[in-house]
C-alpha cells in the first residue's frame, strides 16, 4: 500500500489480543501498563462482541509518569489488584506508552511483590506500535508459557493455541478431541470465561469460572506436541519445542475439508488417536451438505476480510465449495497468508487478489473491480457490503451488530457447514429467483 | 453526611473520600477530579477520548485523523453514537497508523502525508481534525507546524488537537482541551450569511441516538434560530459564527461549559444551562429561553402542544414503574439531569455515581438527593459490584462496559451513554426512555433467575 494514511483499517493494537489471551486462563487479572484508555477501549470491544463484562485493570499513567517513569503506578498497581481479588495470576501488557518511555516491566513487575509470592505475575510485552492485535495475543501466550511452564512427567495430553477464535470455536474443537478421545491443554481458553450464564439467585464468581488452568499451563511442558491453529500467535508452541522438546505444529485453522482433515491428522498424528467413525460420519455431513448447495453456490464472488488464519482458511473453504474466493484481505501481514491462497489459486484455478497489510478502503476499492457477491467479515464490512448492494455473513472479531456470533463455530467439520449455511442462506435471502428455491 | 469504606476497598483506604452517604445539613461532597488509584479496575477513559470522542468527533463532515499507532483510531472508528446526517465522521477512521519507526524517528512525515491523501481521497471533508496520542506527546511531533504547512497546502483550516492520553486525571482534561482548541482556533474565523434577534446556539448537545434532531425543533417551533449546535450533527461551518449567537444554552454542563465561557468573555454573549431530559426541565428549558428572547407565549404554547401528546404516555409509565429504585452512573451530568425526571415517573435515585465528575456536578447531585442517598466518585468495576448487590436498586442506567457485570447479577439494564432504543432528550424522548425502563424492570426473564431448576 503506497499510502501514508490507513483508512479503515480492520486491526487493534497489542494489548487488545493481549487481554483475550489473559482473559482465557482461569484467576489471571489482565493489568495494562498505560493510560486508561487502553484498558477502557479493549474492555468496551470485548463487552460488545460477547457481550459480557471484562475486568482489566490499568495502571493509570499520568503526566508524571511521562517524566519520571512509570514504575510507582505499576507497582502500586499490581499490589493493589492482589490485595482486592487475590487472583491466581495478573497478566501484564505493556502500551505504547509505557514502551516508548521505557519502563522495564520484567524488572518493575519482579520488585512489586515479596519473592516467592502466590501470585505469579506475567510481564508480557506489548507495545502498541508493533504489529496487532494478534501480536498481542501471541506475546502474552509466550510469555504466559515462558513463566509458568515446568519439565515434569509426560502427560499424554495436547496443548492446543487457539489464537482469537469464539468460544464457540473453541467448544466444537473440544467436542471433536473428546470424539477422538484425546486429553488437551487448552493454553488459553475463553469458552467459558467469556460466554458466561446467569446464575440463580444472580450469583457471580469475583472472576469467571472456567479458562485454562494455571497447572495446566505449567504441565504444558509434558505434552506430547503443541498445534497452533493460528500461526500468527504460534511462538509459544516454537517455545515449547525449543526449550522442552514438545513438537510443535504450526497448521492452518481447521475450517473446510482438506484443512479439517490435516487438523485431525496432525491429532492423529501426536497422539496416536485413531479417526473415529463419528469424525468420518461429521465430514461426510460437511460433504454432504456442499453437494446440497453447490447449484446454488458455483462460482459465487465472494470478499473475504479478517485476521489471516482465518482468512486463508475460509477462501480454501469457498474454493472447496465450487465458489469463487475474488478478494481475501487480511491487515496483519503473516508469512503464510500469500503462500496460502496462491496455493488454492493453482489447486481450484481460481483468481484470488492477495491483499496484506493494508485496509477496507483497499479493500473496498479492489471490490469494485473483482466484484462480490457475498461478502465475510466481522462488524466492520457493513458499510461497504451495504455500498455495493451485497450480503454480509459475520465472522472474526469484533461483531457487534448481530448477536450471538460468538456462540456458533466455523471450525472443525460441523463449524464449516454451519459457515456454508450462513453464506448459502445470505445468497438465498438477498436476491435469489425464488422459484428456483423449490428444490 | 459520612464517607464511606466498602469492604472491596479495604486495602485500599485512599477509596473512602471518593464514596459520601447523604446526610441533610452536614453536606460535604466526594473528593473527585483527581489521579485514579493505579490498578482499581477504574471505569475512566483518557483524554483522548473525552476530546475525539465526546466532542471533536460528533462534527460530522470533517476528515477525522488519528496521529499515532493504530490502536486509538481503530476504538474510535463509529463507537459512540453521535448520529448524522452525512457519514464521514462515523464511517471512516483516519490514522497515521505510527510503528515502530516513527517512534525512532518522528511521525512528522508520516502525519503530513496523511493530511495531504485523506484531503485527495476525500475532498468533501471540509476541515481535518488531528488529534495526538500517547506517543506523540513523547516523541515531540511539532503537529501545530505540520498542520500549519498542510492547511497551506490544501486549503482547507487542519485542526490540532494536543490530547495525548496521559494528560490529566480522566476524561474531563480532553473536553476542555477540544473546547479551547476549537475556541480558539475556529470560532470567529467565519461570519453568519445573515444574523436573526433570535439566534441561539445549543452547546453541549451531541446528538446521542438523535437527541438533537428532537431537541432543535422544539427551539425553533418557538421562532429560535439554533446558529450551531456545538456539537452534535454539526457541520464544521456551524463552528465559526457561534460567538454571534445572542444566546448560548448548555446542557452538557461538563464537557462543554468551557466555550460558553470563552464566548460570554470574549463576544458577550450570555448562556445559560438547561436540562433537556424530563417533561419539567424540558419545559423549564424552553420556559428559560422563552424569557431571554421575549417569546413567553411561544414557549408556553409548543410546551402545551408537547404535554398533550406525551404526557398521559409518561402517566402510564409511572403506573408500571412508581417506588422503584434506581442507581444511575454516568460520566457526570447525566447523572444530576436525570435525577428529576426519574421522580416524574415515581422513581428514586438511591445511588448516583460519575466517571469525571467536578465539584459542580456533585453539588447538583447533592441538591437533589435524598437522605441516605449514596454516591460515589470515580467507581471502579468491584465497587459496583458491591453497590449492585448491597443496595439492590430495581435497575442501573450506565454504560456498555458494566452492562454485562449487572445482567449476572440480575440486575435490569439500561445503557445511558448510547441508548437502548433513543433517543432520550425532550419530551418525545423521555417517553422512550420511560417505554426502556418498562422494558428493562417489568421483562418475563427476571423471574428465572429466582426459580433455580430443581429435581422433582
Amino acid at each position: 500500500m503506497a499510502r501514508n494514511v490507513a483508512i479503515n483499517p480492520p486491526k487493534m493494537c497489542q494489548p487488545m489480543g493481549a487481554i483475550l489471551a489473559y482473559m482465557g486462563v482461569h484467576g489471571c487479572v489482565p493489568l495494562v501498563h498505560g493510560s486508561q484508555g487502553c484498558s477502557t477501549y479493549p474492555r468496551y470491544n470485548i463487552a460488545r462482541h460477547f457481550r459480557e463484562s471484562a475486568e482489566v485493570a490499568v495502571s493509570s499513567l499520568a503526566e508524571d509518569a511521562a517524566v519520571y517513569g512509570g514504575a510507582k503506578n505499576l507497582t502500586e498497581a499490581i499490589k493493589n489488584v492482589k490485595s482486592r481479588m487475590n487472583p491466581a495470576l495478573i497478566g501484564i501488557c505493556t502500551t505504547c506508552m509505557s514502551e516508548t518511555i521505557g519502563d522495564d516491566v520484567k524488572l518493575i513487575s519482579k520488585k512489586a511483590l515479596p519473592p516467592g509470592d502466590a501470585v505469579k505475575i506475567i510481564p508480557a510485552s506489548t507495545p502498541s506500535y508493533v504489529g496487532t492485535h494478534l501480536t498481542g495475543y501471541d506475546n502474552a501466550m509466550r510469555t504466559l508459557v515462558e513463566t509458568l511452564a515446568v519439565k515434569g512427567e509426560p502427560n499424554k495430553k495436547i496443548n492446543f493455541i487457539t489464537g482469537i477464535i469464539n468460544p464457540g470455536d473453541i467448544r466444537e474443537i473440544k467436542n471433536m478431541l473428546r470424539i477422538m478421545k484425546v486429553k488437551n491443554i487448552f493454553l488459553s481458553d475463553i469458552s467459558e470465561t467469556l460466554d458466561t450464564p446467569i446464575m440463580p439467585g444472580g450469583h457471580k464468581p469475583l472472576l469467571p469460572d472456567g479458562g485454562a488452568q494455571p497447572s495446566d499451563i505449567i504441565d504444558s511442558a509434558n505434552s506430547l506436541g503443541t498445534i497452533a491453529i493460528c500461526r500468527a500467535a504460534g511462538s509459544a508452541a516454537t517455545y515449547l519445542q525449543n526449550k522442552f522438546n514438545v513438537p510443535a505444529v504450526i497448521a492452518p485453522a481447521p475450517i473446510g475439508i482438506a484443512n479439517t482433515d490435516r487438523f485431525v491428522q496432525n491429532i492423529g498424528m501426536l497422539s496416536g488417536a485413531s479417526i473415529p467413525d463419528e469424525i468420518i460420519r461429521e465430514r461426510g455431513r460437511l460433504i454432504d451438505s456442499i453437494v446440497d448447495v453447490h447449484h446454488y453456490m458455483f462460482g459465487r464472488k465472494v470478499a473475504i476480510f479478517g485476521d489471516p488464519d482465518l482468512v486463508s482458511a475460509i477462501v480454501r473453504f469457498c474454493a472447496e465449495a465450487g465458489m469463487n474466493p475474488t478478494v481475501a484481505m487480511t491487515a496483519t501481514k503473516q508469512k503464510d497468508f500469500a503462500p496460502d491462497i496462491k496455493a488454492v489459486n493453482t489447486e481450484y484455478k481460481t483468481d484470488t487478489q492477495i491483499l496484506e497489510g493494508t485496509d477496507l478502503y483497499e479493500f473496498h476499492e479492489s471490490i469494485k473491480t473483482y466484484r462480490a457477491e457475498l461478502i465475510l467479515g466481522n462488524s466492520k464490512g457493513k458499510d461497504i457490503a451495504d455500498d455495493e448492494g451485497v450480503p454480509l455473513v459475520r465472522f472474526g472479531f469484533p461483531v457487534y451488530d448481530r448477536v450471538g456470533v460468538y456462540r456458533y463455530s466455523i471450525m472443525g467439520y460441523k463449524g464449516s457447514i454451519y459457515l456454508l449455511d450462513q453464506m448459502t442462506n445470505a445468497i438465498l435471502g438477498h436476491k435469489y429467483d425464488p422459484d428456483k428455491l423449490h428444490q | 453526611m459520612t464517607t464511606i469504606l466498602p469492604e472491596c476497598d479495604i486495602p485500599i483506604p485512599q477509596r473512602q473520600p471518593h464514596i459520601v452517604c447523604h446526610e441533610p445539613g452536614n453536606m460535604i461532597l466526594p473528593m473527585c477530579n483527581v489521579q485514579t488509584v493505579p490498578g482499581d479496575l477504574t471505569e475512566r477513559g483518557c483524554t483522548f477520548a473525552g476530546c475525539r470522542g465526546v466532542v471533536g468527533g460528533p462534527v460530522k463532515d470533517v476528515i477525522q485523523l488519528i496521529h499515532g499507532p493504530i490502536g486509538c483510531a481503530y476504538y474510535t472508528w463509529g463507537t459512540r453514537r453521535n448520529l448524522s446526517d452525512v457519514k464521514l465522521h462515523r464511517k471512516y477512521c483516519f490514522s497515521t497508523d505510527l510503528a515502530e519507526d516513527s517512534v525512532i524517528y518522528g511521525g512528522a512525515k508520516k502525519l503530513y502525508n496523511s493530511i495531504i491523501e485523506s484531503h485527495e481521497l476525500f475532498p468533501e471533508g471540509k476541515a481535518v481534525f488531528v488529534y495526538s496520542t500517547c506517543v506523540v506527546g513523547l516523541i515531540g511531533d511539532d503537529t501545530e507546524a505540520i498542520c500549519r504547512q498542510a492547511q497551506e497546502k490544501i486549503g482547507i483550516p487542519v485542526v490540532p488537537f494536543h490530547c495525548e492520553g496521559f494528560r490529566g486525571v480522566s476524561q474531563s482534561l480532553g473536553h476542555h482541551i477540544a473546547n479551547r482548541t476549537l475556541f480558539e482556533k475556529v470560532v470567529g474565523t467565519e461570519e453568519p450569511g445573515t444574523t436573526t434577534p433570535y439566534d441561539m446556539c445549543i452547546i453541549g448537545e451531541f446528538n446521542i441516538d438523535g437527541d438533537a434532531w428532537i431537541v432543535k425543533p422544539l427551539f425553533e417551533r418557538m421562532g429560535i434560530r439554533v446558529l450551531s449546535v456545538f456539537t452534535g450533527n454539526a457541520s464544521y461551518h456551524d463552528i465559526p459564527p457561534m460567538h454571534r449567537a445572542k444566546l448560548n444554552i448548555v446542557q452538557c454542563q461538563r464537557s462543554s461549559t468551557y466555550i460558553a465561557k470563552m464566548i460570554q468573555d470574549k463576544y458577550g454573549v450570555p448562556y445559560i444551562n438547561v436540562s433537556l431530559f424530563g417533561m419539567a426541565q424540558t419545559a423549564q428549558a424552553l420556559r428559560d429561553v422563552g424569557k431571554f428572547f421575549h417569546l413567553e407565549e411561544n414557549a408556553e404554547k409548543v410546551i402545551a402542544e408537547e404535554l398533550a401528546k406525551y404526557q398521559s404516555k409518561i402517566d402510564q409509565y409511572r403506573k408500571k414503574l412508581e417506588d422503584k429504585k434506581c442507581f444511575i452512573y454516568q460520566g457526570a451530568p447525566r447523572a444530576w439531569h436525570w435525577m428529576g425526571p426519574m421522580r416524574e415517573l415515581g422513581i428514586e435515585t438511591i445511588l448516583t455515581a460519575t466517571t469525571f465528575g467536578h465539584k459542580d456536578d456533585y453539588e447538583k447531585i447533592m441538591e437533589k438527593a435524598n437522605p441516605g442517598h449514596v454516591c460515589i466518585d470515580n467507581p471502579n468495576a468491584l465497587e459496583i459490584e458491591e453497590y449492585l448487590i448491597k443496595l439492590k436498586p430495581d435497575f442501573f442506567i450506565g454504560g456498555l462496559k458494566e452492562k454485562y457485570l449487572t445482567y449476572k447479577l440480575g440486575i435490569p439494564f439500561i445503557n445511558g451513554h448510547s441508548y437502548e432504543e433513543g433517543p432520550y432528550a425532550g419530551f418525545e424522548g423521555f417517553v422512550n426512555f420511560a417505554k426502556d425502563i418498562d422494558v428493562a424492570v417489568n421483562s418475563p426473564v427476571w423471574k428465572f433467575i429466582n426459580q433455580p431448576l430443581e429435581a422433582k
